[in-house]
């Protein structure tokens, strides 16, 4: 008696056994086969009389029935009917026989005459194998590693061709046990096929979590309790399909669940309960990996809250710039409460970084500052111990000649991207709400709050009315066009000498073409930070306020500070800036 | 405008071609924006320089299939290219040619942080 495990195959198999044993002529012949198969390939979603139904279903192809048992055959069943093959009791007629090897991947299949792609066996080895018309290529595409990709759904790549035999094989690149890898063929006229999907197996255990593509997610208040949620690249997958989206609205703790459609984007009119600046937590699973949701894949906000999520005071924010409006004046961007220490390890220039915004001649100012004069810096922000921080600035007072106290007072809201991440300016280190260092970001804000919205600070400006403004000091701006190399040394290194902020500006739109490729950006603004006499050569030490981006190769630390040599400074830069 | 390059996690999907490239020539401009006045000395002033189409030949595709010469369009922005310059460039799906994406053009990120960018990003 064959060994057989699978108990529906064990019960069906005994059976042909008996008869055979009562009529030694008994062939398992058409009939019996699909009996065998449909005990072999049952599923707890398609049982094993359904199954045998669908196998003898009128019409249907040797192909067909072969798919639909490879769909529910399992390791244990493939095994037990490798068995039957080898050992079993029951002679099997040719046809039967050779179309059992077929299943058990022993015989390949009879090239198909319809041309159609068809997939066989598994994935083992990173290898897709099957049979479409004879000259024709296979495009594919990894569903589960495109969300993150650039891909759509057209951007295949050629798998391989059949030979003459309509045999091919080809390997996807990363492919895993559970990818979803989506193929057709495409004869030689150019004429595409129907799409043939197939999840890898063969390949070991699923690790491969369902990826997202979180800078495609959407969100708009509705403002009647509902946020929709969309794909902003609807050519693209936000996820794969099938995959399961947790959305946790981190102020109700509500949980929504969305299963992606077909494409790998969100069903259409699905809604989140929220308002506007209601931040959603986004976890995601593929029905294998992150089954519990506990792991984050990153956090999503709702553009137009009007306050952060924190503790403490709130105070009325800084318009957004123009650029981050929408056309009806509404903010593409929402704030969130930041709760970090105002300073990190003392203060610093390299604090300071300019967030998306053209106001380069603050940054570069302030950094200056930073780095003479911390003290002032640390004089004029108070932090109020409520969530708030009163800034002093310094403001011309005409009647007699000299500086008043402008003192303002800003929040610790922040306006943020939807994936997190002030911005405007922000800090050289961490960026987390709860950890950034605020001193810069307060600062900025509370200047922006002064001359009326961050759009009021942020078409461009003259570094030294910055330093003017926090130093008390009128400025002391030195043209380079219309100077010499000894009065431009000079210049800088008297101030730097006298501990004094010095910046420097390059040249605008009529000069534009001189600087590409140089790792100096025209139409911006630089912190000088010293000079340097070296081989004969003079140098002057310069400081990008992005915090990164240099003349190659640098020192190759691409923090943006740099040495460029006195006679280069000349040719890229126009103007000095300082005060008395 | 001197803003900071826009991050890599934006650029990178809309990028359908990345290549190490060079300016062979300037094929055309197109005109300048009317730009606003700012004062003397004044940074980050928020105009725009002209468009041009331009011929790039390819070093190598960092990521697409691009090879040879290609025929590129930098849109209106905060950068011009002239014969010669060089680098990676980040192109988007355009007509009649592809556009470059990217504040700084060839100087928006340096070939190895796209290279590297591109294979974390699979």
């Amino acid at each position: 008696m064959t060994t057989i495990n699978d108990r529906q195959l064990r019960s069906t198999y005994s059976a042909l056994e008996t008869q055979f044993r009562a009529d030694p002529n008994t062939k398992v012949d058409g009939n019996g086969m699909v009996k065998l198969l449909a005990a072999v390939a049952d599923t707890w979603w398609s049982g094993q009389a359904s199954l045998e139904k669908s196998l003898s279903k009128p019409g249907i192809t040797r192909a067909e029935q072969l798919a639909l048992v490879k769909n529910g055959m399992g390791s244990t069943e493939k095994a037990d009917l490798i068995r039957i093959l080898d050992k079993g009791a029951v002679p099997l007629t040719d046809e039967v026989k050779s179309f059992l090897e077929q299943v058990v991947d022993r015989a390949a299949p009879p090239a198909p005459t319809d041309g159609a792609l068809r997939i066989t066996g598994n994935q083992a080895g990173g290898l897709i194998k099957g049979t479409l018309a004879a000259g024709s290529t296979v495009e594919a595409l990894n569903l589960s590693t495109a969300p993150n990709a650039r891909l759509t759904a057209e951007d295949t790549f050629v798998l391989g061709k059949a030979g003459a035999d309509g045999k091919f094989q080809g390997s996807v690149p990363d492919m895993k046990e559970g990818d979803l890898i989506k193929m057709r063929s495409r004869d030689a006229a150019g004429k595409a096929g129907d799409w043939v999907t197939v999840r890898a197996s063969g390949l070991g255990t699923d690790t491969r979590n369902a990826e997202v593509a979180i800078f495609r997610i959407g969100l708009t208040d509705e403002k009647n309790g509902k946020i929709s949620l969309e794909n902003i690249n609807a050519s693209r997958q936000v996820s794969e399909p099938g995959a399961k989206l947790m959305f946790i609205n981190e102020r109700t703790s509500e949980k929504t669940t969305i299963t992606m459609d077909a494409n790998g984007t969100f069903p259409a009119d699905t809604k989140l309960n929220g308002k506007a600046g209601d931040s959603f937590s986004v976890r995601a699973s593929d029905g294998t990996n992150n089954k519990d949701f506990s792991a984050e894949v990153g956090k999503v906000q709702v553009p137009g809250g009007t306050g952060g999520t924190g503790g403490g005071v709130q105070l009325p924010d800084p318009k957004l710039h123009k650029d981050e409006m929408n056309a009806d004046g509404t903010p593409k961007f929402s704030t969130k409460r930041f709760t970090g220490p105002l300073y990190t390890d003392g203060l610093a220039a390299t604090d300071v970084k300019q967030g998306q915004i053209g106001n380069c001649y603050m940054p570069a100012g302030v950094a200056s500052v930073a780095h003479v004069m911390p003290e002032v810096i640390k004089e004029m922000i108070k932090d109020n111990g409520n969530g708030s921080y009163t800034v002093t600035f310094k403001e011309e007072d005409y009647r007699n000649g000299g500086y008043k106290n402008k003192e303002i007072t800003v929040d610790a809201d922040l306006y943020v991207r939807s994936y997190g991440g002030p911005l405007y300016g922000s800090s050289s280190g961490s960026t987390s709400p709860d950890k950034m260092e605020m001193w810069w970001p307060v600062l900025e804000k509370a200047f922006a709050q002064w001359k009326g919205s961050f759009n009021a600070i942020g078409n461009g400006g003259v570094a030294s009315e910055v330093i003017e403004a926090i130093v008390g000091r009128p400025n002391a701006d030195l043209s380079i066009r219309y100077s010499d190399e000894t009065k431009v040394w000079n210049k800088i290194k008297t101030s730097v000498d006298n501990k004094m902020p010095v910046a420097a500006g390059t040249y605008g739109k009529d000069e534009a073409s001189r600087y590409t490729n140089t790792g100096v950006h025209s139409n911006h603004a630089y912190s000088i930070l010293g000079y340097e006499e070296r081989g004969g050569e003079k140098y002057v030490n310069i400081r990008n306020p992005w915090g990164e981006t240099e003349p190659w190769p640098g020192d190759g630390k691409n923090d943006g500070i740099f040495a460029l040599k006195l006679k280069d400074f000349m040719k890229l830069y126009q103007t000095v800036y300082t005060v008395r | 405008m001197a803003l900071p390059p826009e991050p890599l996690q934006e650029l990178l999907p809309l990028a359908t071609q990345i290549v190490d490239a060079e300016v062979v020539r300037v094929v055309s401009e197109g005109e300048a924006p009317e730009g606003p006045s700012a004062p003397e000395g004044a940074t980050s002033v928020p105009y725009k320089l002209q468009s041009q189409v331009v011929v790039l030949k390819v070093n190598r595709a960092i990521r697409g299939t691009a090879k040879g010469e290609i025929t590129v369009e930098k849109p209106q922005g905060a950068y011009l290219l002239s014969a010669g310059n060089k680098g990676g460039f980040l192109l988007q799906d355009g007509a009649p040619h592809p556009v470059i994406i990217g504040r700084y053009g060839p100087d928006t990120y340096r070939i190895e942080t796209l290279e590297r960018a591109v294979k974390e990003w699979k």
